[in-house]
């Protein structure tokens, strides 16, 4: 899917940097910021599969991407 | 206690009641700020209920899972034997 949680920004990169600069760094955005208060009635996770995926609701699910090692 | 490793029903017995203390755990979260929502409430009565049946399962075949009177105990008194949860 092309909508990702992770959102990117471009740090300022001095002329004198030392070190090789690091142009675009990235930081996810977890559902719950979109969420607000959470309405009633959310769809859930079977039990078993919550407990692997460490929570309930579907919605809420937010597993580390990371972002060097894209899967 | 038996010193040899328990049998594999124990550890499925035991998996099967972590995922419904993780439920209850979301759902006590959950209704923490949803007082009024029943659907979810009455899932927690629910999953409750099958806790404590499982717990008693468990213990009548396995042993005290708590102490201090939350659990009854076999004779002779010996809570103390392996497998500790870290062990287990």
């Amino acid at each position: 899917m092309s909508f990702s949680m992770r959102k990117t920004y471009a740090p300022y990169v001095g002329p004198y940097d030392p070190c090789p600069p690091i142009r675009v760094k990235s930081y996810d955005t977890p559902p719950q910021l979109y969420l607000g208060f959470q309405p009633p009635g959310l769809e859930q996770f079977p039990p078993r599969e919550a407990l692997r995926r460490g929570t309930l609701w579907r919605a809420l699910y937010s597993p580390y991407e990371n972002p060097y090692k894209p899967s | 206690m038996p010193k040899e490793t328990l049998p594999e029903e124990f550890y499925r017995l035991m998996e099967d009641l972590q995922t419904i203390d993780f439920v209850l755990v979301e759902l006590t979260l959950y209704l923490d700020t949803h007082p009024e929502d029943l659907e979810a409430l009455k899932q927690f009565n629910t999953f409750s209920r099958r806790s404590r049946d499982l717990r008693q399962t468990i213990e009548a075949r396995y042993g005290p899972l708590l102490q201090f009177g939350h659990s009854y105990s076999e004779y002779p008194w010996a809570w103390a034997d392996p497998p500790w949860p870290w062990q287990m």
